[in-house]
């Protein structure tokens, strides 16, 4: 009971408070005189018995049974066949913008998502937030009861709460009455708050988001006058040059600007793009990018300067020697070049970077701008730090919010949660207990996404309805419920309300369940915008850089995001991209700034900055700016579920405050990192594993990657028998190291979760892993991902050393594990040259925190003692082969989790017999290779090597 | 020191107790009747010592220890240990290999020196085969300890069972199991074959009802007939036939437990010798560092004498070259193949972090036992405990190195990885230590330290060669 602080030592003392017997009456009218009268021991015995066995009866408690059908159909619904799968379309709904997602259900329990192909910020991939959707819906630490001063409450208290706050919002007008919530695009709220304020004229609310675009927002206000969304399109785009670039990792529409940035990198398939990055902290966008070049803030500014004299015509400014190659390659591609500026720049710079894609004439074509469909604030000049001021100032004295961490999020400086205290009425509706429920008079539990209606939009405005899943698993609250509570006493469903909404594009029964079932509402997209660049926005002139010599930049984590995923023990387990780390988030110092301080990854720091100062470990960086200190928000919850609560640095508390160079000491004390890749540095000087050479090599010969490729002669000579022969490809032109396909892997396998202490041991689980490899000096090294997993050997070397023969090859060469006859003496690991397998140290999965209906029924769930790895998904295989010997046909089309999560495709699974089919083809490619092919172990495996489009006519880069 | 020491014929100061170069195979004094008597007196007598009871008490607080641990391993899984993804074998691998190591100087000394017909091997071999059955008892724990479900350990045999499924005949580890097993139950049979008439002698030498009953029943009714004599010594031939190759073949089958993989660093052609030369390096070692003490609380000096420890240290000296050969070698090959890898390993080996284990190994095996070019050293008693004790522990890091920095640098460096062991698994290894001592210990109370019989024949043959 999360929830409840305040104790009591004996129902006498809890009796003596009149308001407890006030509420008790109303609920169980003779139950007060029953406590009053005097009681002996038997009595008072058989009650507390009788009390046992009825708070026992239902899980709901008090609150009653949830509406709907609970008990299992002895006839099942139409539809229904048991052990096979049904999808229902969904959406994962993150700062406020919808992924469309499919939700996979076995026995009408959500079991897998997997992306929707119909959405366009989707196209079928997910990103590891959407995967672990499910885990948020089953966490057994969501919020259960309502509370008030942290003591349950009903319902019908909750009711009357609400219906005082009408009272005072119709005499008031809705003055001094706030409503937070996280960025929405949702239409049908939108309609709700216009008609709160249609009733309530003065009624606030605020859409705030910790880590918001607010910047990118008002560079659009600056450069066009309205309110729109760039909509990049980058297949058309032949030159990009992304500044300090979210566009592959975080921004809306990442999946789908992922896929089609991937769609033109394999010079076998497609003519290159090519990509230019300038970062100060590296990011999975200079990641893949052709060339990366490292420029810490001041930097940055000059260099939008220089972009700005020799595109738009402004004065001269100093520039990087190497600057001079990217204008020219921008220029040359006019038409066909893009810049995308990441959103912790000013609005100026986004201006200014707006007129510059105009300059370059690319409007159109590589990118359109869209009607923005995100809702506004009620009021142009409210702003978080506003609200506090008026909530400090008495001007706000109630505020509602909903689904929003504000109490954790918000800018350290604004110390919310103090100013909350003041408030006489707040209301925190949350699914989990946070910060901001602990700090409200009211902590509501709101329902998980796939227990209620509601709808939202992508990034090009194109919107979906997300209907429930499941039953509530909690007693929650809808926010549309809640919010229309505040109109009437008894507000419209939230199914009504959504259909009213779309009742003019959905209003026929077909479409609406063609919506329902597309994921998707057909022609919902924003329309494209014609409103012309203003004269202005060319002539911005930029802010002054930070004085600074070292900056302390906050960037969200990759998968907490602003905490919020805190809870999800998938996130953070999944190793960081480029540090490989999971369970904490060390501050990032540059090698040179580190070996300066003579500190080394895991040393703990002092960080001071103005004035407030915390301790932290620390992580170097390669390939980080000297001017900058990189710190990840959204860790050190500090009221959050078990899985979330304390790992990790808060840094938030330091946000908001000026820019001053941090105080960084070193402090002797060390703490470890829980690394997945276990030695800290990490390099491919060879560079035999993630092979990768230049467009130059490729175009001179397309074999380069492939070295002693030929097979050699083998003891246990072992010849496919088939029908089909399962292998894959990987392409590493593609993979941009984003993570979707290990957790999809972990939801699809029921992969356990070990926890940082069993991290640090090495004993994580994933099957599928993705290695990160450094080349060159570790101030600017060429970073290199390659995905591993199991590479289903055709000479197996694994298969010969078990004693009892546990792994063993099927007809159609998989390599599969027999976990029911494995006893452990791992030596299948030992031998494997790709340390692919994952051994059960402990009863890992049966130690999780995890609702047992959570798994996916297809896998075993595999006991302590035993060894297992990836299997290429083989229960997708198996009901392939069942769909295929019903027609009579050759199971050939299967897709693996990883495979289907991919945003870039980089993984290609099928049947290598088939001639036809895209993995063969891949395989046959000139890029092809084989990892440790010197073993001799035949691989089902192949990796496409990675070319770099590098101009090598251009002189030497820095 | 209340010494077992009863009557010594010689009797005199402990200077002359001490091993010397002209020492023969038996003090000169010793008859028949006065070595079967001194030999008898130790397991007859009712009160042991205080050092005796000490030390046993000691050893069995080891045992104890060393069931808590299993206990815990049972109960809460081999992730007790420090093994990890890339280190999936750790200490119980090591003390496996080390343990049956140590048990190979018994087996040698007691088999191949009896084919051989070499005397001096009578007044060690009981010393050396109990050494060998307990240290072969404390190796084959540790399999069944490794696994990840220790309960299915039966799985190894071809048993015919209903799932319809035999072992896998490919993999080295189902040799192993077949080839320790063998040898574990080889060794006991030899060690108690051996034992039969001298357990008769104790049986007509014992006071008191009880221990007759108890030698008599373990004597198995042998009476020193003419016929008896003739079957004993066909089957004492006969098993000492088939012992002598098994200690060749059964470290010959740990090496391929390695060699056998594929694994960097293990699959070399030079692994079967390699674990054959270090187990004799081993073995004679114990041998050595038993037989001191053995030969000064036991008052077994006049049977233990310096020609033994003249052998002896020649022995050691002989198989550390032979480790050092081996390790030579495993220099060569390494940098003679193509595998850039295995050089890479190799040279984290010998100079990264963990190369104070390796140096270690060369220090203590193939330096060390150097010391015993010198005679003198061979007979100081101080020296060769103390340069035992190295090439033992020597031996243990040298496992150390081929199980564990292996496997932490594996082909990948995405898989690079450490090892640390745990309390646990410490307290595993100190536990198996523990049984040996305690083992042994309750040996030498129970039964005669040195074969009698055999030791009648020397004397006898004395006796025949002075007349």
């Amino acid at each position: 009971m999360p929830q409840v602080k305040a104790q009591w030592r004996s129902l006498e003392e809890l009796a003596q408070d009149s308001q407890f017997l006030l509420r008790v009456e109303q609920e169980f009218p003779g139950l007060a005189a029953a406590l009053a009268a005097p009681r002996d021991r038997r009595q008072a015995l058989s009650l507390m018995a009788a009390a046992l066995a009825l708070a026992g009866a239902g899980l709901g408690g008090c609150d009653g049974a949830p509406e709907g059908h609970l008990i299992p159909a002895v006839r099942p619904p139409p539809g229904i066949v048991p052990g096979m799968p049904d999808y229902y379309s969904s959406a994962h709904v993150e700062g406020g913008y919808a992924e469309g997602t499919v939700v996979k259900h076995f026995m009408g329990r959500p079991i897998k998502v997997e992306g929707n192909p119909f959405q366009p910020a989707s196209l079928g991939a997910t990103s590891p937030m959407a995967q672990a959707e499910l885990l948020n819906f089953y966490d057994p630490s969501r919020s259960w009861g309502v509370t008030r001063a942290k003591l349950p409450r009903s319902r019908s208290a909750l009711e009357q709460a609400l219906a005082e706050q009408r009272a005072r919002l119709a005499s008031t007008r809705g003055a001094g009455f706030v409503i937070l919530t996280g960025a929405s695009t949702s239409p049908t709220l939108a309609a709700q708050l216009d008609a709160l304020r249609k009733t309530y004229p003065q009624i606030g609310w605020l859409h705030w988001e910790p880590i918001g675009r607010e910047n990118v927002r008002k560079g659009v206000l600056l450069a066009y006058g309205a309110r729109l969304e760039m909509k990049p399109q980058i297949q058309n785009a032949d030159v990009i040059l992304a500044i300090d670039s979210d566009l592959l990792s975080a921004a809306p529409g990442h999946l789908f600007f992922a896929r089609e940035f991937a769609a033109r990198r394999n010079p076998t398939r497609a003519k290159m793009n090519r990509l230019y990055a300038i970062e100060a902290a590296p990011s999975l966008t200079g990641a893949v990018a052709d060339e990366r070049f490292i420029a810490g803030p001041r930097e940055i500014h000059r260099v939008l300067q220089a972009l700005a004299s020799a595109l738009l015509g402004a004065p001269p400014a100093e520039a990087p020697p190497w600057l001079g190659g990217i204008v020219s390659d921008l220029k040359s591609n006019r038409g066909r070049s893009f810049i995308h500026l990441g959103p912790d720049h000013p609005p100026e710079a986004h201006a200014l970077v707006f007129a510059m894609n105009e300059a370059l004439g690319g409007r159109g074509a590589v990118y359109a701008l869209v009607d923005d469909p995100a809702h506004v604030s009620s009021d142009d000049a409210l702003s978080l730090a506003a609200l506090v001021a008026d909530m400090r100032a008495g001007r706000v004295s109630s505020l509602l919010i909903i689904d929003s961490n504000p109490a954790y999020a918000a800018p350290g400086v604004l110390d919310f949660a103090e100013a909350l205290a003041q408030l006489e009425f707040s209301l925190c509706l949350s699914p989990t207990p946070n910060e901001t429920t602990e700090a409200s008079l009211w902590a509501v539990p709101m329902i998980h996404p796939w227990e209620g209606w509601s709808d939202a939009r992508a990034f090009d405005g194109t919107a979906s309805v997300m209907q429930p899943q499941a039953l509530p698993l909690y007693k929650g609250v809808e926010p549309h419920e809640l919010v229309g509570l505040l109109l009437r006493p008894d507000p419209p469903k939230s199914l009504d309300l959504v259909r009213q909404t779309w009742k003019d594009k959905l209003g026929a029964a077909d479409a609406w369940t063609d919506a329902l079932a597309k994921g998707v509402i057909p022609n919902s997209a924003s329309s494209v915008s014609n409103r012309a660049l203003s004269n202005a926005a060319a002539r911005v002139q930029l802010p002054e850089p930070p004085k600074a010599g070292v900056v302390l930049l906050f960037r969200p984590d990759p998968y907490l995001v602003d905490g919020r995923y805190a809870d999800n023990a998938w996130l953070q387990e999944l190793p960081r991209p480029l540090t490989r780390i999971s369970w904490g988030n060390p501050l990032q110092i540059s090698p040179r700034r580190a070996s300066e301080m003579s500190l080394e990854s895991g040393d703990v720091v002092r960080i001071a900055i103005d004035g407030l100062h915390m301790t932290t470990p620390i992580v170097v960086a390669p390939g980080q700016s000297d001017d900058c200190v990189v710190a990840l928000l959204g860790f050190g919850r500090r009221h959050a579920g078990p899985v979330g609560q304390n790992v990790g640095v808060d840094f938030f508390k330091l946000t908001g405050r000026s820019c001053g160079a941090p105080d960084i000491q070193k402090t002797g004390a060390k703490e470890e990192l829980a690394s997945a890749q276990h030695r800290a540095t990490m390099s491919d000087g060879w560079g035999v594993y993630a092979r990768n050479g230049t467009i130059a090599q490729f175009l001179n010969d397309p074999n380069f990657a492939r070295r002693n490729e030929e097979p050699q002669p083998t003891f246990y000579e072992w010849k496919p028998e088939g029908p089909a022969a399962w292998g894959m490809s990987i392409d590493l032109n593609a993979c941009i190291g984003c993570g979707a396909c290990v957790v999809a892997c972990q939801a699809e396998n029921n992969i356990p979760v070990v926890g940082k202490a069993e991290v640090l041991r090495e004993r994580e689980m994933h099957w599928l892993r993705i290695d990160r490899y450094y080349e060159g000096p570790p101030e600017s090294p060429k970073t290199n991902f390659q995905p591993v997993l199991c590479m289903h050997c055709e000479e197996a070397p694994c298969e010969t050393v078990c004693p009892v023969g546990a792994t063993m090859h099927d007809a159609e060469g998989l390599n599969v594990m027999v976990y029911n006859r494995c006893i452990g003496t791992r030596f299948c690991s030992n031998n494997c040259p790709y340390k692919v397998r994952r051994f059960n140290y402990f009863d890992f999965a049966g130690e999780e925190r995890r609702a047992i209906e959570s798994r996916n029924p297809e896998v075993t769930v595999r006991a302590r003692g035993v060894m297992e790895k990836c299997t290429f998904c083989l229960q997708r295989i198996a009901a392939a082969r069942i769909v295929a010997d019903r027609d009579g046909e050759k199971a050939s089309a299967v897709t693996t989790a990883c495979e289907a999560a991919c945003p870039t495709r980089a993984f290609t699974f099928g049947d290598l017999a088939a001639k036809a089919s895209e993995v063969a083809a891949r395989r046959a490619g000139p890029l092809s290779y084989t990892l440790l092919a010197d073993q001799n172990t035949k691989p089902r495996v192949t990796y496409e090597a990675r070319v770099f489009n590098v101009d090598e006519a251009k002189e030497p880069q820095q | 020191m209340t010494l077992l020491r009863t009557g010594s014929a010689i009797g005199a100061s402990a200077q002359d107790l001490k091993p010397r170069a002209n020492d023969p195979i038996v003090a000169p004094v010793q008859t028949i009747s006065s070595m079967t008597s001194k030999i008898c007196a130790p397991p007859l007598r009712q009160q042991w010592p205080l050092w005796w009871k000490l030390s046993l008490a000691a050893a069995l607080f080891l045992v104890l220890i060393l069931a808590v641990a299993i206990g815990w391993l049972f109960y809460a899984g081999v992730g007790v240990w420090g093994i990890d993804w890339p280190v999936v074998w750790g200490f119980a691998l090591i003390n496996y290999v080390w343990w049956i190591a140590i048990a190979s100087g018994g087996t040698f000394i007691s088999a191949l020196f009896y084919l051989a017909e070499a005397e001096w091997r009578s007044a060690l071999n009981r010393i050396a085969e109990t050494i060998t059955i307990f240290a072969a008892a404390c190796a084959a724990i540790y399999p069944i300890l490794h696994l990840g479900r220790p309960w299915l350990f039966y799985w190894l045999f071809p048993y015919p069972n209903v799932m319809g499924v035999w072992p896998q005949f490919r993999s080295p580890l189902l040799w192993d199991f077949a080839a320790i097993l063998t040898y574990v139950i080889s060794s006991i049979l030899f060690w108690y074959f051996g034992l039969v008439p001298d357990l008769a002698t104790m049986r007509d030498k014992a006071d008191a009802p009880h221990k007759r009953r108890f030698y008599g029943v373990l004597a198995l009714g042998f009476r020193g007939s003419d016929d008896a004599w003739r079957y004993y010594r066909v089957g004492y031939g006969l098993l000492a036939a088939v012992m002598a190759p098994l200690v060749i073949s059964v470290h010959s089958i740990v090496g391929l437990d390695f060699a056998g993989a594929a694994t960097l660093g293990w699959h070399s052609t030079e692994f079967p010798p390699f674990f054959v030369f270090g187990a004799l390096l081993s073995g004679f070692a114990m041998v050595m560092l038993v037989a001191v003490p053995m030969r000064r609380l036991l008052g077994l000096e006049d049977f233990i004498t310096g020609r033994h420890f003249d052998i002896l240290g020649k022995l050691l000296l002989t198989s550390s070259l032979c480790v050092a050969y081996a390790c030579l070698m495993e220099a060569f090959t390494t940098f003679y193949g193509p595998d850039a890898a295995g050089k890479r390993l190799f040279i984290d080996k010998v100079t990264g972090e963990l190369a104070p284990i390796y140096w270690a190994t060369i220090v203590f095996n193939v330096l060390a036992p150097q010391s015993m070019w010198r005679q003198s050293v061979r007979l100081n008693e101080t020296l060769v405990v103390l340069v035992s004790l190295l090439v033992i522990a020597g031996m243990w890091c040298e496992r150390y190195v081929i199980v564990v920095m292996s496997l932490r640098r594996t082909h990948l460096p995405s898989a690079w990885g450490d090892y640390t062991p745990t309390i646990w698994d410490w307290l595993t290894l100190f536990g198996t230590v523990g049984l040996f001592i305690a083992g042994f210990l309750i040996a030498i109370r129970l039964l005669p330290a040195v074969s009698m019989y055999e030791m009648r024949e020397i004397i006898l043959r004395r006796a025949r060669r002075n007349r």
